[in-house]
């Protein structure tokens, strides 16, 4: 009989696979998965150590999502074995995933606004008294206990409308906690966290798995892996690449093992050789959707072959400036010129025509109908247009061959090519959608609000250099992001908003985050000296 | 047709036309135009083997009115006379959808086809013509070309009610019995029928305050037709408007229009105060009930029409099927009247009611069908 | 080709469930079935009989499905049909053109009484976002008793009580030719009528700027003022084309199957729209056979009531069961995936179909 020596024992081989298991809290072994026309996992392996903090990296639609959905429940593999605490299990939908110990916090959270956390979190969790009345007090009693114990600061008897986005995500938390899991899956969970909640939630965590339960972080954020998580597994498009100890591994090699290839922090260019001014705005104001002035006298000019950046927290008037150059919001005073043009008057469509371009902040309730096929997107702008229609009759072999052109040229990846639903795209490739659709247009003045917010670091990367590229055909580029690296990188010259007003433009070259972090914050260049 | 989704349900409008007879067995003897003697000597007839069919109005079978009182007909002669009876009810209320199932009838044997209510008018018409073996009896009503022309055919018997006797025999022991005071009117659509019952009743008002030494008035604003058979919330709302404007009584000739204007009634009553409903085409006793024994229902204006189909086919059934012929049902052979039993009416009003009815008979009154200087 | 076959189970699970509820009943389900069948289709009489039922479902199936494809729920068809009736019948009434210009009058006339009728809903729908579920409905209370006044008040026949005066020959769709053909139906022009309106929608809604503009429209109001397009102007076309559908429907009704309007009733086949367009998963073509197959389901029903012993309630359900299991189409749809086991990727759950670029 062959034996090995593991742990300071002999142990017979048939013993050791079953007791090697034993450490692992879960494991994935050789997944596939399938999806019409996608292979999503292909032979994906991912071994959860009991007590650790293991991130799953991968840009998006590298078939993170469908492994943790395997592993939830919510679809079953084609192929490859679960074992949880050794065991080999079936998870035939998300009851057994919870039976078995394993818990999930999603990206977008599954509350009722107007419920209690006690109340949501015990529904669906039939703990009632005599087969009917909801049992909410003991189940109250529980949550503040299992709060304390693991640091949450959660209060049981808050409705989840009254309390901020960290705390409704460890009302999540809490929900696994309550249920006994011992795995929990969290969604991308410092995408809508401030840096601070995210400080918060990295403490959570550390105090979670002492007490010996197990994380799955699912994220591309490679900072927060560092500072998390201890393992890292690292898949691309479907295939593990393979699983590394976060200590000993750098950003830049796990960055280089999600996106296959060396991907450069920095962004290279050129310095600018701004020509004349493109877009003038002259003392703007306009009203938010509160109907006081959320854009107050702004004055900006961007010229042709730059890049102005705007710089602010969420909410300081980027939104509005953004729209009433678009023409999506009303314009209380002041002037919109574009090449010289008064275009404050101008609909939509005609300030299409003129030459703006518009990368929306949110493409999925602007940017795309997500109903609509991948070639009618592309043209969402330009349909009335020869050849794409003539006489109201539209032309679809032309508007096909334009939107391959686009899926080609920008890297789009879909099922079925331009006639994918939008849907059906991944967040990033919808996003290199209608930054192609734009781009391609040829705009005079490109304006791109957040045009990498929620992508992963090569597709990041890739947006970036577009935009440079823009910039060098001789366009101008306006870009609004809440990112302060983005704006420090890509911009030539950055403007500053803080509470609707325009605090200050500063060169790039000359300037760094601190100065740009004070006039975020409302002190002007100068005062402070 | 009508089911699915609550919304739906609104549609169950019009049910046949005018709220029309019930079960009304009380009706006496069933002895009209020679027709149908004893139940006995019915059954005996040999000459017994054709089949009844009926298309229904809009509205159900157990609609409390027309349908269901020719239906209850249909059902008597035909049980006691051993043939096959089938209903069909018809998916709008087109002229192409009635003849769609008085074609189906035929087709299926059904070849003796009573339909109730004067939307089938142009229908039997086409279907007189159409199905020359076939016999119709349309109650209601007179088979009319598209030009409006009347002409029974030979295979056709035409059926009219007399509703201006049995509203003017209401409007007598309504006025009898409060002997002072406001009464009033509430109509469905304002179709003959209903403008029949309305006339008669005010020319029984008058007839008592005449000669009866009664003082009760009909005032203009108290004549209201609401214009569907359906809108069971307005009947109750113009009820309640006539009853704060002081009218004691109301006679709600008005299908599902006056089911509201009943409720309406009930509520008051149960609370105390005076209201009272006048029935119409079947005894409404029993649906004004509001507590054990009482009810609101102070009479009801009867039109046998469960009796008008019986004696046509046991008249069919001896060989002497009235065809060609319009049937007018009046006091004179029981078509019309009050119920047998009035609970709510005094010995007096009782009394001077049948007086009246009596004299109806005789020819001795005669009531006018038209409006005159009548209100509406 | 997906809706196709979930359209298709959802009839025969419609016709399972009124086959189970035949035999609970007590009576033969197969009978009962070859009935129904042969009083749609035993012959030219009651095929043309069929063909007339469904044409003004194909209108109204059409109306409702044009709405939900621009993302709007017109549920007052029944409304703009009795609008789009009075027009045509008072036009046919009151001029004695001759007959190809009066039919042209009068189907322009259905046309825009039924447009005029859903217009209000989408005017408020885009000014005030009211929604139109509600403003429809109520529409369809004030055409009742628009009708229940206007047809009294100046189209009154001397010999009808609630009907207007029956239309000339000339002024109705029925012709001597189609009505021999079909041994004395009521079959008429609607249909021609009707299958001219599959065709101009499907063209309108696939193939045309404006049916791009209103489909984006319907699926993402922000996405479509974003990419420019006039997004209150398309609500109020949208609803319209779908009214203007439904008042077409009116029109067949009325100056077609029947000849004359009547009061004190909504038509049926305004509600029934909603089931058609259901059935027929918003797509023209899938309408026009949805509605074939609600003509032939009323059209026959009254044949298996006189021939079985099914009562008419009974077949009343049955009818209502097949209704609703078509109606409930998408139910079917999540079935049909999950038995399969997996979701699509190129599909959302319940967004109507759309044109692929083909």
């Amino acid at each position: 009989m062959y034996v090995k020596f593991v742990g300071g024992l002999f142990i017979p081989s048939f013993l050791e696979e079953e007791i090697l298991s034993m450490d692992y809290a879960v494991e994935m072994l050789g997944i596939r998965k399938e999806f019409p026309g996608v292979v999503a996992n292909d032979d994906i392996t991912l071994q959860l150590k009991r007590g650790e903090i293991h991130a799953l990296l991968g840009e998006n639609g590298a078939g993170k999502s469908t492994l943790m959905g395997i592993l939830f429940g919510m679809y079953q593999a084609d192929r490859g074995t679960i074992r949880v605490n050794g065991k080999e299990v079936r998870i035939a939908n998300p009851n057994v995933a919870n039976r078995l110990g394993i818990g999930m916090v999603h990206q977008h959270f599954k509350l009722v606004d107007t419920f209690t956390v006690t109340e949501n979190i015990i529904l669906g969790s039939e703990n009632s008294r005599w087969g009917f009345v909801l049992d909410t007090r003991s189940a109250s009693r529980r949550i503040a206990e299992l709060s304390r114990r693991y640091g949450l600061n959660v209060d049981p008897d808050a409705k989840i409308e009254d309390i901020s986005v960290g705390m409704q995500q460890r009302v999540e938390i809490l929900k696994m906690l309550y249920r006994n899991a011992d795995v929990l899956i969290l969604d991308e969970p410092t995408a809508v966290l401030t840096p601070q909640e995210i400080q918060e939630l990295g403490a959570i965590l550390k105090n979670l798995i002492q007490e010996d339960k197990s994380i799955i972080l699912i994220t591309h954020k490679l900072k927060e892996i560092k500072a998390f998580a201890d393992r890292c597994t690292v898949i691309r498009r479907g295939k593990t690449v393979g699983t590394v100890e976060v200590a000993a591994a750098s950003e830049a090699a796990m960055a280089e093992m999600m996106v296959g290839r060396q991907v450069s922090f920095k962004v290279e260019k050129k310095p600018a050789s701004p020509g004349d001014a493109v877009l003038q705005i002259d003392s703007l104001s306009v009203k938010n959707n509160k109907q006081v002035l959320g854009l107050n006298g702004v004055s900006l000019e961007v010229r042709s072959g730059e890049i102005v950046g705007i710089a602010g927290v969420e909410g300081n008037g980027q939104s509005e400036l953004v729209e009433a150059v678009t023409g999506l919001r009303k314009t209380e005073s002041g002037g919109i010129r574009l090449k010289g043009k008064d275009i404050s008057g101008l609909s939509i469509r005609d300030r299409n025509e003129s030459g703006i371009g518009h990368i929306p902040e949110d493409r999925h309730k602007r940017g795309l109908v997500l109903d609509y096929t991948l070639a009618e997107n592309m043209v969402l702008e330009v349909y009335h247009r020869d050849p794409f229609s003539r006489n109201g009759i539209l032309n679809k072999s032309a508007i096909r061959s334009y939107a391959e052109r686009i899926i080609g040229s920008y890297d789009v990846r879909s099922g079925q090519g331009a006639a994918s639903v939008a849907r059906s795209l991944s967040g990033g490739n919808q996003q290199k959608a209608v930054i192609g659709r734009e781009i391609e247009g040829d705009p005079d003045l490109l304006i791109a609000v957040q045009p990498t917010r929620g992508l992963d670091v090569g597709s990041i990367e890739y947006i970036h250099k577009r935009l440079i590229e823009h910039r060098d055909r001789g366009k101008a580029v306006l870009l609004i992001s809440l990112e302060l690296d983005e704006v420090l990188n890509v911009s030539d010259r950055i403007a500053v908003l803080n509470n609707g007003e325009l605090i200050g433009v500063v060169e790039a070259s000359e300037t760094n985050e601190n100065e740009l972090g004070l006039m975020m914050a409302g002190v002007r260049k100068g005062e402070t000296a | 047709m009508k089911r699915r989704s609550g919304m739906l349900a609104v549609l169950v409008l019009l049910m046949g036309l005018l709220a029309a007879c019930g079960g009304s067995n009380n009706g006496a003897n069933g002895g009209t135009n020679g027709a149908a003697g004893g139940e006995g000597n019915a059954a005996e007839q040999p000459k017994a083997d054709f089949k009844v069919g009926m298309v229904t109005d809009a509205g159900t079978i157990d609609d409390k009115s027309f349908n269901q009182g020719t239906w209850e007909g249909i059902l008597r002669a035909t049980e006691e006379l051993g043939l096959e009876n089938k209903y069909l009810k018809p998916t709008g209320t087109t002229e192409a959808d009635y003849t769609k199932e008085i074609g189906n009838l035929y087709d299926a044997g059904f070849k003796f086809i009573v339909t109730p209510g004067f939307k089938f008018e142009t229908a039997i018409f086409k279907a007189q013509e159409k199905y020359k073996d076939a016999k119709f009896v349309l109650i209601d009503g007179a088979p009319k070309d598209d030009k409006g022309n009347a002409a029974v055919g030979e295979n056709t018997v035409s059926i009219f009610f007399a509703e201006q006797e049995s509203g003017f025999l209401a409007g007598v022991a309504t006025s009898v019995q409060i002997k002072e005071g406001d009464v009033g009117f509430i109509g469905g659509m304002e179709i003959p029928p209903v403008q029949k019952f309305n006339w008669g009743f005010q020319q029984g008002v008058k007839y008592a305050n005449d000669n009866l030494g009664t003082k009760v008035a009909i005032k203009k604003e108290n004549v209201i037709y609401e214009g569907t058979f359906s809108n069971v919330a307005g009947g109750g709302q113009l009820a309640a408007s006539m009853y704060d404007r002081g009218v004691k009584v109301i006679f709600a000739a008005a299908g599902g229009v006056g089911v509201g204007a009943i409720d309406e009634a009930k509520k008051r009553a149960a609370d105390g105060k005076e209201a009272w409903i006048v029935g119409v085409d079947v005894d409404q006793y029993a649906d004004g009930e509001y507590a054990t024994g009482k009810s609101i229902i102070l009479t009801s204006a009867m039109k046998k029409i469960d009796q008008a189909a019986y004696d046509m086919i046991a008249a069919e059934a001896k060989g002497e099927f009235p065809g060609g012929q319009t049937l007018i049902f009046d006091a004179k052979n029981d078509g019309v009247g009050l119920p047998a039993e009035n609970p709510n009416l005094s010995e007096e009003a009782v009394a001077k009611s049948k007086e009246v009815f009596e004299k109806l008979k005789a020819g001795e009154i005669t009531v006018a069908a038209e409006q005159g200087d009548l209100i509406k | 080709m997906r809706n196709t076959i979930v359209s298709l189970l959802a009839v025969v699970f419609g016709l399972l469930a009124g086959a189970i509820l035949m035999a609970v009943t007590g009576h033969n389900p197969i009978e009962g079935y070859t009935y129904l069948m042969q009083g749609g289709l035993k012959n030219t009489e009651r095929l043309g009989n069929t063909l007339a039922t469904a044409t003004p479902l194909i209108f109204t199936g059409l109306s409702v499905a044009f709405a939900f494809r621009t993302g709007l729920f017109n549920i007052g068809a029944a409304g703009q049909m009795l609008i789009g009736g009075l027009c045509a019948t008072a036009i046919g009434l009151t001029f004695d053109w001759p007959r190809t210009v009066l039919l042209a009058a009068m189907v322009l006339a259905g046309f825009i009484g039924g447009a005029v009728w859903a217009f209000l809903p989408g005017l408020l729908k885009a000014k005030y976002n009211v929604h139109e579920v509600v403003s429809t409905i109520m529409l369809n209370w004030i055409a009742f008793w628009t009708v229940n006044y206007a047809v009294p008040a100046y189209f009154k026949a001397e010999s009808l009580e609630t009907e207007s005066r029956i239309l000339p020959e000339a002024a109705t769709l029925r012709v001597p030719g189609l009505t021999e053909m079909f041994d004395g139906s009521y079959i008429n022009l609607g249909i021609f009528l009707g299958l001219i309106a599959v065709i101009v929608m499907a063209f309108l809604i696939d193939r045309t700027t404006l049916g791009y503009e209103l489909k984006a429209v319907g699926f993402n109001r922000h996405a479509a003022e974003y990419g420019g397009i006039a997004v209150n102007r398309s609500i109020v076309v949208s609803m319209l084309i779908s009214g203007g559908l439904a008042g077409l429907g009116g029109m067949v009704q009325y100056t077609g199957n029947a000849a004359n309007i009547q009061i004190g009733i909504l038509p049926s086949q305004g509600f029934d729209g909603i089931a058609v367009a259901l059935l027929g998963a918003n797509s023209p073509v899938g309408v026009l056979l949805a509605a074939i197959f609600f003509g032939l389901l009323y059209s026959g029903r009254g044949f298996m009531n006189a021939m079985t012993e099914v009562p008419p309630e009974i077949a009343d359900s049955i009818i209502a069961i097949i209704i609703y299991f078509a109606a409930t189409s998408i139910l079917i749809e999540r079935l049909v995936r999950r038995f399969k086991g997996r979701l699509p990727l190129n599909r959302s759950g319940t967004a109507p179909q759309q044109g692929k670029g083909e």
